[in-house]
């Protein structure tokens, strides 16, 4: 993208007074989706972006200029920039750029560019199609198939010049469905990091839909859930997204760094649950949040969060790991060169545990089962977070009753990971975006099937 | 090369392809940020950055394409692309442009002296200091934040419209963190316009006071209660459930409100106000992302929906003119609807008065899980709440943890008392959303 000599001079210029670190993050990115709405192409979205991001060190200090202008006379006017916000001063850094080599471990079969937008609006009205038909009560589907194929470059004065291609592929479907004028959405939204292979067997476009539907159709004949505190059930794959919210953005170095954190000064101590074993892993083949490296440059790893109840490691990118005193865990993540790259998270979950998914929900005489979760959000400082139930059963005597809609979760992060009890062995992700002061990054949930002791159940 | 320069490369290239009616649409921004912790600057950050998306009717159908390249080759490769896509498409939506001959409101947006980065960087060391000093609960991890830039948006078409919008402005944050050594709680506030008249103690007192007032906080009892909105909470409701209002959703059958123009959705005290022009915001919108004119219109009227929100091509469906609300998320988006300022309109009594007349019941200054809690669709909502017991007509203990929940659409026939007290929308652009604090019955609350 930029040759490497390019980057150096562009380097040199950034350290020219005084930093003791500078980085490059260029990128020309394709992002390519196709909206459905019922069964016709509605909207055919097609955006390049390209930019480039130039950031110095020094100290606790970090400087950023961005620019749309990749070539370089723009690229030493943004290092110009950065090294004059900086101040004055002497270059006390020598480097060489190496080319890292550092392998693709998501080979793509299929570049979604390659493949004509009528065939993927084929796959797209499959998958409405598929909701539509589900029930005469289905009323509308709305359909969307997103590529992305983000290309990136980083040089950084530690020697690093390495370029990645990361492609990935969603295909997204929200059905409504009316009972009695009761209104209710459903949605199932599948995505890797892969090309249309994901298609070839992995994805099937009517199961998609079929899901969407199922889930809209179920929740317009639900009543409202009550409200209480309760036990709590919460399925696998996206049931995930409670450690995400509860635990895991207080465990990124964007609030550990600047002890704004729960979980901040806690390694080694106890701050959850026997039964929880926590991960966080970027390396899974073809997964959603994968990275080959990170936005740093940092070769991608798994790494063990916690384990059997005790903290081990926080996530951490260099800038923040400068204030804390630690080495980067491959965490840096940014959505595009416009953001400041901060600590976030790949794919995290909570690992399988030893329960029999039928005994958890027997040991519940009154209770929610939360089969799929929405969306949630988290204060880091106090560890207060929320999430919606997207698809809630109420639980009597140990068995699954009636759907029930309307229900959200609140709590306290470190109170609630301490009371999840119970842990199944059906261990499965989900995808979401997830956003912070980074922007929105693609992220894996995940877990198999817990109990939650109790929890404050919002309802009516 | 320039928007201008690239205008030029796109109308040739769309001569050359055949292609009669298209239209750019540019937005860029300059800005610059500063963050400090501690008592030093440990952020900065300066950024360029701007787009072109280009329309074009082909065969009725409207074909997209973005980029953040302008050059003469990106030019062609744009052209070609949106052409490609049109082909694809398969909605009847009529394909719409305006011409040239539109006249438009004339809203200067507010001037001042735009502080540079030395002034910002000056200003927020300020802040950073005062609110370290404000009270001895404040935390040392608290952290101040100022920002300054311009915008522009412009669009341009081949039916002679040629227009453009630009406007600056500069944003004060701070972002306090305190403790008792028992537990933390943190707040923020944010205020923007031209700082020398930003009254800067104010901005962080308010925070502090907002962040000590959750310390200690309490889970309220369950039970359905009379609930006193906050203006920045029922601001935030209604964002949330402002797609109602959009007849691109109401066509789709995604609203609430659909098919409901003339009829009662309200109490017959709840007037819904959308102006592009509310006073001090910092880019008053003459021009729609189509390029229509706009205008201040009640949406809700005394308890009457009076009119959806329309761009082009909603109104044609509906057989109707446009509203003036074509909108985009970002440039690279397609043009949807969306309000400009949309707000409650205020009623007389201050909250003291309306907090009086709730008796008891919660004060709610806080929500959080908005996109997920809250179904703009059914109108449905559960949602964490923050705030304070409301005993005797009177603000009293801070009340955490707990959730609110009842339906949008059926709350605005249940508001019993609207304040006095509507503030502008925070925070820079060309919309947002505000709100009086308003008294409701009949909502739930989930605590213990």
């Amino acid at each position: 993208m930029i040759p490497r000599d390019v980057c150096e001079r562009v380097l040199r210029a950034a350290v020219a007074t005084g930093a003791d670190y500078a980085e490059i993050f260029a990128e020309n990115s394709l992002n390519h989706s196709i909206e459905m709405v019922g069964t016709k192409v509605n909207t055919i979205n097609d955006n390049v972006i390209a930019g480039a991001a130039v950031r110095v060190y020094k100290g606790l200090r970090s400087i950023m200029a961005t620019t749309v202008d990749t070539s370089e006379a723009g690229l030493m006017r943004c290092a110009k920039n950065a090294a004059a916000a900086l101040g004055t001063g002497d270059p006390v850094l020598d480097f060489t750029l190496t080319e890292r080599l550092y392998g693709d471990i998501h080979p793509v079969l299929l570049v979604p560019s390659s493949v004509s937008s009528a065939k993927k609006a084929a796959i797209l009205r499959e998958s409405c199609q598929a909701a539509l038909s589900y029930d005469p009560s289905v009323r509308q589907a709305v359909g969307t198939l997103l590529d992305v194929d983000h290309n990136i470059l980083i040089a950084n004065t530690e020697g690093i010049y390495a370029q990645d291609r990361q492609i990935r592929t969603r295909i997204s479907v929200s059905a409504v469905a009316e009972k009695d004028g009761q209104t209710q959405t459903g949605s199932c939204s599948p995505g890797r990091r892969m090309g249309m292979e994901m298609f070839d067997g992995l994805i099937d476009p009517a199961a998609v839909g079929v899901e969407a539907a199922r889930q809209a159709v179920v929740m317009a004949g639900a009543g409202y859930c009550p409200a209480g505190v309760m036990p709590v059930a919460i399925e696998n794959g996206f049931g995930g997204v409670i450690f995400h919210e509860a635990c895991g953005h207080s465990l990124e170095a964007t609030s550990v760094a600047y002890n704004a954190s729960q979980f901040a000064g806690k390694l080694g101590q106890k701050i959850a649950n026997d039964k929880v074993t926590a991960i966080d892993d970027g390396t899974i083949p073809g997964a959603w949040g994968s990275i080959n490296f990170d936005d740093e440059g940092t070769p991608s790893r798994k790494r063990v969060l916690i384990e059997k109840g005790v903290l081990k490691s926080y996530m951490i990118d260099k800038f923040n790991g400068r204030r804390m005193g630690m080495e980067s865990t491959a965490s840096s993540r940014r959505q595009s060169y416009a953001f400041t790259p901060t600590s976030r998270m790949t794919n995290t979950y909570i690992a399988a545990g030893e329960d029999d998914n039928r005994e958890i929900i027997a040991s519940i005489p009154y209770g929610l089962y939360a089969r799929k979760m929405g969306g949630g959000s988290v204060n880091p400082v106090t560890g207060e977070f929320n999430f919606a139930v997207d698809e809630g059963y109420i639980v009597r005597n140990g068995q699954i009753c009636e759907p029930v809609r309307g229900a959200s979760l609140v709590g306290k992060g470190s109170e609630i990971i301490q009371k999840i009890d119970m842990v199944g062995t059906d261990m499965d992700m989900g995808q979401g975006m997830c956003g912070s002061s980074s922007g929105s990054i693609p992220t894996n949930v995940g877990q198999p099937l817990i109990r939650v002791s109790s929890i404050t159940v919002g309802g009516r | 090369m320039d928007f201008n320069e690239f205008k030029k490369a796109v109308a040739d290239a769309a001569r050359q392809m055949g292609i009669p009616d298209y239209e750019l649409y540019y937005a860029s921004g300059e800005s610059t940020d500063v963050e400090a912790f501690g008592h030093e600057i440990s952020g900065f950050t300066s950024s360029v950055e701007g787009g072109v998306s280009l329309r074009c009717a082909l065969n009725g159908r409207m074909g997209y394409a973005s980029t953040q390249v302008l050059s003469a080759q990106e030019a062609v490769s744009l052209v070609r692309r949106a052409a490609e896509n049109a082909a694809v498409l398969e909605s009847e939506e009529p394909a719409l442009f305006v011409d040239g001959s539109q006249t438009y409101e004339d809203h200067p947006a507010p001037a001042y002296p735009l502080p540079d980065a030395a002034a910002l960087t000056e200003k927020v060391l300020e802040l950073q200091d005062k609110l370290l000093g404000a009270d001895p609960l404040v935390l040392p991890n608290s952290q101040s934040y100022a920002s300054s830039g311009t915008q522009t948006v412009a669009i341009f078409n081949s039916r002679g419209l040629d227009v453009s919008v630009s406007a600056g402005t500069a944003e004060f944050v701070v972002a306090p963190i305190v403790g008792d050594g028992q537990e933390m709680s943190n707040d923020y506030n944010f205020k923007a316009g031209d700082p020398a008249k930003i009254d800067f103690d104010e901005l962080v007192s308010k925070a502090v006071t907002d962040a000590k007032n959750k310390l200690g906080g309490s889970v309220p009892q369950t039970g359905d209660m009379p609930v006193v909105f906050a203006p920045e909470a029922m601001r935030s409701l209604l964002a949330t459930f402002s797609s109602a209002f959009s007849s691109e959703m109401a066509q789709r059958g995604l609203s609430a409100l659909r098919d409901k123009e003339g009829q009662m959705v309200a109490g017959a005290n709840v007037t819904i106000v959308d102006d592009p022009f509310f006073e001090g915001i910092a880019m008053p919108r003459p021009f729609d992302a189509e390029g229509s004119p706009t205008h201040k219109k009640n949406v809700i009227e005394d308890g009457k929906l009076v009119t959806l929100l329309y761009n082009l091509q909603t109104a044609a469906k509906a057989g109707r003119t446009t509203t003036g609300n074509a909108a985009k998320a970002g440039y690279a988006s397609k043009v949807d609807v969306r309000p400009f300022v949309m707000y409650l309109k205020p009623g007389q009594i201050s909250e003291d008065e309306l907090l009086a007349q709730a008796g008891n019941g919660v004060y709610i200054n806080s929500l959080g899980g908005l996109h997920a809690g809250a179904n703009p669709v059914s109108g449905d909502f559960s949602l964490q709440s923050g705030g304070f017991l409301i005993e005797d007509g009177k603000k009293t203990v801070p009340v955490k943890s707990f959730t609110v929940a009842g339906n949008f659409f059926t709350m605005l026939s249940h508001i019993t008392a609207i304040a006095s007290n509507l503030e502008p929308p925070r925070g820079g652009g060309s919309t947002g959303f505000t709100s009086p604090s308003v008294l409701v019955e009949g909502l739930t609350v989930a605590g213990k």
